[in-house]
């Protein structure tokens, strides 16, 4: 990996490090009751604190002309500063700069707000009864606040619904009919956290009526065009600078702290920082918390008629990208079957949390806990073997999915059979070891869809040193993309990767790219690097040709020369080529896109332009006297096309197991009455080495002249879910609700034990 | 965070003259994993932080001419779990703390330190007052010995005086036939405290009964939990399967555990059954019960 040593020895230069001279330090004063009208804001003992530089209000915010006060990447509902209300706790009332950190944190903890408390809403069923508290009074033309920026979106207005995302195929009700069995079961998982270990750090300067920031974040175009709205400037006069970051796994999708920071460098005049402290990351963003029900109709032969679902996503006080989530999670909750009859309502709804939104495996872990759990109920209620039951439904290629899509280069069937394979499947049994350890397996099936339609553009050059660069958008958040994309075009170009420069993104230097997320990059980014790096090879093959007199076919490529195929002795570097042309560095520019896209209220159309696909297996043992799971073998099965790095690939497989080992069995944000109960690492735990199962295996499926296929989250999503399979066939009993606690389970084992009685 | 001053004091009367002088406005900090967390949640607030860092003699490990083990106050969990003399004189206290959290923190976290926390979710109270240890504490008014059984009064309590220091732990022996063992179980990360935690001792009589028997059970209310009553009844008794139910159905019906995010009050419960009977069990295996059949 290009930057591993810098990694380890700490030398790299993380948002966090960034700084200017004369830099301010930013800091928030939250909300601590979860909604309320803000009546009064006293500031003047903040304004005393030594060091203070401006605190900033939304009173301060609505007076300053020419802002646009909210934001947010889909639905603007998102007050940079509280402006009368605040949705929840944690919620940002005011903003302090001062000269050092501790001045601002001091000065933040002085200022005194009074609210006038408003009834609180924290369930999304209960938010979408009548009479619920509105969190925002989303309407159709107002243009401001509620407008719905992303194509597609479907807020209910006058509820707190901020999109309902529908799939209508076949006939639900005949499906049902039809069926010789029906079930209905309703699953949930509850909120978690990221932890990434670097926090959300930001830069802002302001410069000749120009804004730069330097954030560590997925997504610099959108968060370039989301501050030009706010501060009312052509795109071009906000330059989002991202250097590398210590991890993301979604939480750093979308602005999230760039706006405060260029409002206070806005009003201040000068740079200004805002890293938020580990218990504001959690207040932050997290994965939504789902309920998720399902009716299932099937036939005895283990064909499935109709599926119905009704998901709920808590999306907290803010949209953010739950939208999207609720979009994404609507049909991947469907599952990759063979199911003639579908539809599925799938609602983003409001409430008075911390907001919700991208997360490692965007929708599809509780979109799979949800529907794979369904499937083993199925099968154990056809006394069918759930790997059996799962075969006969997989779609096949050139199958039909639930949104009219045709799949091609289908692989749901392999990635399970090698799954259940790795760890010894044979069919649905559980073993007794003696003192109430029993042991048995799960299986669980992925299908995640990848950002469609989406763009990427990239650049790659040569300068007369021969050095070869990529300018690319693409983010390095430890993922390895720096080292992929260095590959594909050192491929392409016959030089080292190592020696290969990949610049960090900056809107002002580097090409268009839609976001670093979705698993798309190595696909996206890197056809797109590939094309251009192709492009330079041909520009620097036609050059040598006319220096050397012969045909391009005649040569060859081979650390940073061209030269006649076989004499070494005709080379001409890279260098001595671009100096021929007067240039200073040759670039080419590659793009790549995918198309498609759904409609909203039917969920017809393109939902991905391929697929990721995948399987989860394993191995569990239970103590029944305690509820405690072990999970002895976990293993996952990828299909990745074509592998660009097989080290790094393996890592994002083996590190979405350890991401699905703390869902399936610790990781939860606990609330009371909207206030975090466990905002800290030492009461929200997260897998240490000593949690992982005692094997961990993967597989990688590759294709001869198959495309990428991302992998960056698809071994997540089945690992929970296997895992509630697994403890099911142990305790013969189904906890429904993430995650598996020894509590949850020794509960679900009394409720069985109960019923026989 | 509060606003405080540091002090780096040499010698253990350095320390208690600051700690004579500056009264409850005073805190000592030994490795400081605990107080820096209550620091920077507000819920301490010390104008002096009296750093026991650089105090010479708190430290180390020591077996005493009555064969107590004694470990000095700032003696790092991580020392007493990889010390040989612990493993030798007695295995438990150093499988105990190599129990508590995590190896980072174990290389921080101190003997004194973690006593004085009263934290109700730790491993090491229920294990020293199983063995019935005592914590030296000093001032200059008084030197006094006082049981870890007594020192721990509740939630962040002890019996500690403002004044006092602790100095070193003192861990009586045990005699060679005794088992002894502490079960910690977590239901989260295996970094996470303890749900429950059980330190069980057993010693054999020349009949094969049982001389003595301790229970403790920690992490489930705001001081390890110990109920002599049940521990009395079966003295005298054969320890087999029936007499460990017994104490393990009398522990879970004689404590009232609280709720927390480990587990609520009924789980702990159904706990404290299970882990007294597991502890119990261990610690029978361990003892030497050899040609004395009850």
């Amino acid at each position: 990996m290009i930057d591993a040593v810098e990694r380890v020895t700490g030398r790299i230069r993380f948002s966090q490090d960034a700084s200017l001279p004369g830099m301010l330090h930013a800091a928030a004063v939250r909300s601590v009751v979860p909604h309320g009208r803000i009546a009064r804001v006293d500031t003047a003992a903040a304004l005393e604190v030594p060091g203070v530089v401006a605190v900033v209000t939304g009173e301060d915010l609505r007076r300053l002309p020419g802002l646009r006060p909210v934001y947010g990447p889909q639905i603007e509902d998102q007050p940079v500063v509280a402006l009368d209300r605040v949705r929840y706790v944690g919620d940002i009332v005011a903003l302090v700069a001062a000269e050092t950190p501790r001045a601002a944190q001091e000065a933040a903890a002085l200022v005194t707000v009074e609210y006038e408390e408003l009834p609180a809403v924290f369930d999304p069923l209960d938010a979408l009864e009548p009479g619920a508290p509105l969190l925002h009074e989303l309407e159709p033309e107002r243009p401001h606040e509620g407008t719905a920026l992303y194509f597609g979106i479907r807020p209910q207005f006058g509820t707190n619904c901020c999109n309902l995302f529908r799939i209508r195929r076949g006939d639900v009700a005949r499906g049902f009919a039809e069926a010789d069995l029906v079930l209905e079961e309703t699953f949930r998982t509850p909120a978690i956290q990221h932890v990434a270990m670097e926090p959300h750090a930001a830069l802002a300067l302001w410069e000749d009526g120009r804004l730069t920031v330097w954030s560590g974040t997925q997504t610099p175009f959108n968060t370039r065009q989301i501050l030009a709205g706010i501060f009312g400037l052509p795109v071009e006069r906000v330059r989002v600078v991202v250097p590398p970051m210590g991890g993301s796994y979604g939480c750093k999708v979308f602005p999230r702290i760039e706006p405060q920071a260029a409002l206070l460098a806005y009003v201040t005049g000068r740079p200004v920082k805002f890293v938020l402290r580990r218990d504001e990351e959690f207040v932050t963003l997290t994965r939504h918390a789902t309920v998720v029900t399902i009716r299932l109709g099937l036939k005895r032969d283990g064909r499935i008629t109709a599926r119905e679902v009704r998901a709920y996503w808590n999306t907290g006080a803010y949209a953010d990208c739950g939208p999207d989530v609720a979009r994404k999670g609507g049909f991947g909750i469907v599952g990759p079957y063979r199911i003639p009859n579908v539809a599925v309502d799938s609602r983003c709804v409001y409430t008075n949390l911390p907001p919700a939104g991208a997360f490692r495996g965007y929708a599809v872990t509780q979109a799979t806990w949800a529907s794979e759990s369904m499937m083993d109920l199925a099968a154990d209620a056809l006394g069918l073997d759930p790997l059996e039951f799962r075969l006969r439904n997989l779609l096949r290629d050139g199958e039909t999915f639930a949104t009219g899509e045709t799949l091609h280069d289908v692989h749901f069937a392999e990635c399970l059979e090698r799954a259940a394979a790795a760890i010894g499947w044979e069919g649905p049994q559980r073993r007794e070891l003696g003192d109430g350890r029993v042991r048995a397996k799960g299986l669980a099936v992925v299908m995640k869809g990848m950002t469609t339609p989406s763009r990427s553009e990239a650049k790659v050059g040569v300068d007369r040193s021969g050095q070869v660069t990529v300018y690319s958008s693409t983010v390095e958040l430890g993922q390895g993309a720096r080292t992929v994309l260095a590959q594909l075009a050192a491929e392409a170009l016959g030089v080292p990767y190592q020696q290969v420069r990949v610049v960090d993104p900056d809107t002002d230097r580097t090409p268009f790219d839609n976001r670093t997320t979705s698993s798309r990059s190595t696909y996206m980014m890197g056809n797109a690097v590939r094309q251009a790096a192709l492009a330079l090879r041909e520009r620097l093959l036609l050059a040598a040709a006319q220096r050397l007199e012969v045909e391009p076919a005649d040569l060859e490529l081979v650390d940073g020369n061209v030269r006649v195929a076989g004499a070494p002795a005709s080379a001409l570097t890279f260098g001595q080529l671009v100096e021929a042309t007067g240039q200073e560095e040759l670039v080419e520019h590659g793009e790549f896109r995918n198309q498609g896209g759904l409609d909203p209220d039917t969920g017809q159309g393109i939902a991905s332009s391929h697929w990721h696909q995948g399987a989860g297996a394993v191995e569990v043992e239970v103590d029944t006297r305690t509820g405690k799971v072990t999970i002895l073998h976990a293993h996952a099965s990828v299909y990745a096309g074509q592998v660009v790095n097989w080290h790094t690939a393996e890592l994002q497989n083996l590190g979405c197991i350890v991401f699905g080992v703390g869902s399936a069995l610790f990781e939860e944000l606990v609330y009371d009455q909207g206030q975090l109960v466990n905002p800290n690492l030492s009461d929200y735990l997260i897998p240490s080495f000593l949690d992982l199962p005692e094997r961990m295996t993967h597989d990688l499926i590759e294709r001869p002249g198959a495309e990428i296929h991302g992998l960056g989250e698809t071994a997540l999503p089945p690992i929970p879910a296997a895992v509630g399979n697994a403890v099911a066939r142990a305790i013969g009993a189904r906890v429904t609700e993430l995650p598996l606690t020894p509590e949850r389970v020794l509960r679900a084992i009394r409720a069985r034990d109960g019923e026989r009685g | 965070m509060a606003e405080f001053a540091v002090v780096e004091p040499a010698t253990v009367d350095e320390v208690l003259d600051l700690l004579a002088r500056y009264g409850e406005e005073a805190k000592p900090v030994a490795g400081g994993t605990w107080l820096a967390l209550v620091l920077r949640q507000g819920l301490l607030w010390p104008s002096l932080l009296v750093s026991l860092r650089r105090v010479s003699g708190l430290a180390g490990i020591t077996v005493d001419e009555v064969g107590n083990l004694r470990l000095g106050a700032m003696t790092r969990l991580r020392s007493i779990e990889t010390s040989p003399l612990v493993w030798e004189r007695l295995p438990v206290v150093a499988e105990t703390y190599r129990e508590v959290a995590n190896v980072r923190v174990r290389y921080q976290a101190t003997v004194g330190g973690n006593l004085c926390d009263a934290d109700y979710a730790s491993d090491p109270p229920a294990l020293l007052t199983a063995l019935d240890a005592r914590v030296i504490a000093v001032s200059q008014r008084r030197w006094r010995a006082i049981p870890v059984r007594d020192f721990i009064l509740g939630h962040y309590q002890t019996v500690l005086e403002p004044d006092e220091l602790v100095t070193e732990v003192v861990v009586p022996a045990l005699p060679p036939d005794a088992g002894a063992v502490y079960v910690k179980y977590r239901t989260r990360s295996h970094e996470d405290r303890p749900c429950i935690g059980v330190a069980a001792v057993v010693v054999p009589d020349a009949e094969g009964r049982l001389a003595r028997a301790e229970v403790v059970v920690g992490a489930v209310a705001e001081r390890p939990q110990r109920l002599p009553e049940v521990l009395d009844a079966v003295r005298g008794r054969a320890l087999d399967d029936a007499s460990i139910g017994e104490v393990a159905e009398r522990y879970a019906a004689g404590i009232d555990p609280l709720s927390d995010l480990r587990g609520s009050a009924w789980y702990r419960s159904e706990m404290i059954r299970v882990f007294v009977e597991r502890a119990l069990r261990a610690a029978r295996e361990r003892a030497q019960w050899e040609g004395r059949q009850p």
